[in-house]
């Protein structure tokens, strides 16, 4: 033929593999379709995974036989089988019939009208000297390569994959060579990438937000009204990541409370990231990226490899872009709790504000400064939970030491689901602010702890994500964070309950790992800020006893368990 | 045709293709790739956005014809995958997979599949090995006529019966009007 091939990868990692092919692949999954074999024998079935290398295999789910081939086979003809394997040497052709190759359920443009790149979370590290970066949506395309390099690199470095890939670990056929692939073919899908570059560590972030329901906590606009139409479609997606990341969540869980982050907002890297996206024109419908910044004080205490440790650690699935933004300061646990204050980015939201909803509405968030603090480890998928547009302004001290739950009731009217395993909902998810989102989710798993939370904004807005039959209640206290189940009441009344659990602690850090279907919010809202001296020997998750109703599958939505402080607020408040 | 003649198929070409397993077709080529000799068509040209997709060891090829050349369907540097969404149909495809099997009786005739169809229609039912229970309770066992009908409360045999004499005729007339 002579003419024109489609280009193999350049990348030089695998020059072999034609991207279309993998991209056909990748579009084929999960459809029906009839595997011809050598012997004249028709498979049907759904295509499951493929082996990308050079003998090119798949798998088929639910496959039957349609067509007898000349050969025995192991098949019964019409029979169904479960899994099966295709090898090379058997294959001839794969039909996948009445498909749309682009479809936009699956494939999006990236180049599309509704593309947004919209710069994510980058954290930025005063201590360590470095500055957050936004890439421009031109340039996140740009430097897709180099993202993904990296990215691939700090994911090598871990040991730990990144996000999905289409093998489940039953299947051995797709092989890590596809994962390459696919991270490197669709970089600006799989969204998030570590640079480290001269000791310097930024996370970059890139992601299309309209076109990636998956990772809508990037930094996505909470308000926006398109995606609290796509809560449910978000969480239904969370849940198979939460499968994946569920023990790791669960390590991580542990060391939130036991120290405490000192953060504060980088006014300075809005700016900047406004003077770029700005031009764009896409940075208003995407969320005002979370940036945070350890306070000087913890900074110092943050080690480099703290910080190594919270950015290789990462646990993120592929397709959800990460804002990793905060510190941990393992050592900062007797230190007086600094709130985090709020990022201001009015000027951010007033846009967005006005480019969906122009004059409709007014926007009312819930603090003048909505704080956006990240756990080390955000998935996207994890960070599902929405925050409505018309959170209730509650005002909040930054530093009280108390802080009893808001008389304002939250008055959103549009339903805010949970996240499973979102602890930072039962820390945060509460919160007013709309730039919570990457706040929200998985915990990486990871010995250093952050604290969150510091103004407990969830106070206020904490009872719109409880489900209507709860009566959750936070209370934050002084690094304290205590959740308290209302059908807990009995059995946790009040600071006494704390201070036993504190005194013997239920499970240890190793102990908390809670079955991975398990509902996240008993591990993770659970876990206790405790006082220092309770904290003496190492981090101490504790975990609600046993009798404790840790597991809420009457409620479908997860519900902070609020536990009283010792002031014992909720009893007041919610008599 | 084979990799290491070196020749490559072109992207956009639209041929006319005989498979040495008898296929015969006409698509467009999407990609070729030479590492695993796959030759990734679609098939048709004017028949709507929904095309049927062939990934086709080139090795069997038996002959080809050249027709044309159009435009290169699939630019995937240009596109992305939601593999949240792939996930999502991988899964209903299973499940919907999983509800079809459990309608299909395993050893039966095809009278007997019909039947179970028909009855599908306004009762549940569900196979017990070549036996069809509706209503959890009711069973109809080979040869699947009314006397067949077994079990439940009178109630429901009776009703049970009349639908399956019912549904019986109903499939002859189809059968004698083919």
């Amino acid at each position: 033929m002579g003419a024109r091939a489609r280009e193999f990868s350049d990348d030089g990692v695998s020059p072999s593999q034609s991207e279309a092919l993998v991209f056909a692949t990748m579009c084929i999954i999960g459809l029906p379709v009839e595997v011809h074999v050598k012997d004249g024998s028709v498979y049907s079935g759904i295509l499951h995974t493929a082996c990308l290398g050079k003998d090119y295999g798949i798998i088929l789910k639910k496959a039957r036989m349609i067509k007898k081939g000349k050969l025995e086979a192991n098949v019964a003809h019409g029979g169904m089988v479960e899994t099966l394997v295709i090898l090379t040497g058997d294959l001839v052709q794969v039909v996948a019939k009445a498909f749309q190759l682009l479809d936009d359920d699956i494939v999006r443009n990236i180049t599309g009208e509704d593309t947004e790149a919209v710069a994510g979370t980058i954290p930025s590290f005063e201590c360590l000297g470095t500055e957050a970066k936004m890439l421009k949506p031109s340039n996140a395309v740009v430097h897709k390569k180099q993202i993904n390099n990296t990215r691939n690199s700090v994911q090598n470095e871990n040991g730990f994959a990144h996000g999905f890939t289409a093998t489940p670990s039953e299947d051995n056929l797709m092989s890590k060579i596809e994962e390459h692939e696919v991270r490197r073919k669709e970089p600006s899908y799989l969204g998030s990438a570590l640079e480290i570059e001269n000791g310097k560590r930024d996370s970059k972030i890139l992601a299309k937000s309209e076109e990636a329901p998956s990772f809508p906590d990037n930094g996505r606009q909470v308000g926006d009204d398109r995606i609290q139409g796509k809560q449910d479609h978000s969480k239904q997606k969370y849940e198979f990541h939460r499968k994946e990341t569920a023990h790791e969540i669960q390590g991580s869980s542990s060391s939130l409370d036991a120290c405490i982050t000192h953060m504060k907002p980088v006014e300075e890297i809005d700016g900047k990231m406004a003077s770029e996206l700005l031009p764009n024109g896409v940075s208003h419908d995407g969320p005002a990226p979370s940036c945070v910044k350890p306070n000087k004080s913890c900074s110092e205490r943050a080690s480099a490899a703290v910080m190594d440790d919270i950015f290789s650690g990462v646990p993120t699935s592929s397709n959800s872009v990460v804002g990793v933004t905060s510190v941990s300061c393992p050592t900062s646990l007797a230190t007086p709790t600094e709130m985090v204050l709020p990022r201001g980015s009015i000027s951010n939201k007033s846009a967005k504000e006005s480019k969906l909803n122009p004059g409709a509405k007014v926007f009312s968030p819930s603090f003048t400064h909505p704080r956006s603090v990240t756990p080390p480890a955000v998935p996207a998928v994890a960070s599902v939970a929405y925050v409505p547009n018309n959170s209730p302004v509650v005002p909040v001290a930054s530093s009280q030491p108390e802080i009893g739950i808001s008389p304002f009731a939250p008055r959103s009217s549009l339903p805010v689901k949970f996240v499973p395993y979102s602890n930072l909902i039962a820390g945060n998810g509460g919160s007013g602010s709309q730039y919570s989102q990457p706040i929200i989710g998985h915990m990486a798993s990871r010995p250093q702890p952050v604290r969150y939370a510091g103004q407990y904004q969830p106070v206020q807005a904490g009872p719109a994500y409880v489900h209507p039959n709860s009566q959750a209640v936070m209370v934050g206290r002084l690094g304290q964070l205590v959740y308290v189940h209302p059908v807990s009441y009995d059995v946790v009344p009040g600071a006494a309950a704390i201070s036993q659990l504190s005194a013997r602690p239920l499970l240890t850090p190793n102990q908390v790992q809670f079955p991975k279907h398990q509902g996240s919010v008993p591990s993770q809202a659970l876990q206790l800020c405790v006082p220092p001296p309770l904290l003496a020997n190492g981090q101490q998750p504790f975990a609600v006893p046993s009798h404790i109703p840790l597991v809420q599958p009457p409620f479908p939505a997860n519900r902070p368990i609020p536990v009283p402080g010792s002031n014992a607020l909720f009893n007041t408040k919610f008599p | 045709m084979d990799a290491s003649s070196g020749d490559e198929f072109a992207v956009g070409c639209i041929l006319s293709i005989k498979t040495s397993l008898g296929d015969e077709f006409e698509g467009q080529i999407i990609t070729y790739d030479r590492p695993s000799n796959i030759l990734v068509l679609q098939e048709g040209s004017d028949s709507g956005p929904r095309r049927n997709i062939r990934l086709l060891k080139a090795n069997y090829i038996k002959e080809f014809s050249y027709l044309g050349q159009a435009e290169d369907p699939l630019d995937p540097k240009k596109c992305c995958i939601d593999l949240n969404a792939l996930q999502a149909r991988e899964e209903a495809a299973i499940r919907q997979a999983e509800a079809d099997a459990e309608r299909i009786g395993v050893g039966v005739t095809v009278e007997a599949q019909n039947i179970f169809d028909a009855l599908s229609k306004t009762l549940p039912v569900h196979w017990d090995k070549t036996a069809i229970v509706v209503m959890n309770e009711v069973r109809v066992s080979s040869p699947y006529l009314p006397e067949s009908v077994s079990g439940g409360t009178p109630a429901a045999n009776e009703r049970v019966k009349k639908v399956l004499e019912f549904e019986r005729k109903r499939l002859q007339a189809r059968v004698a009007g083919q």
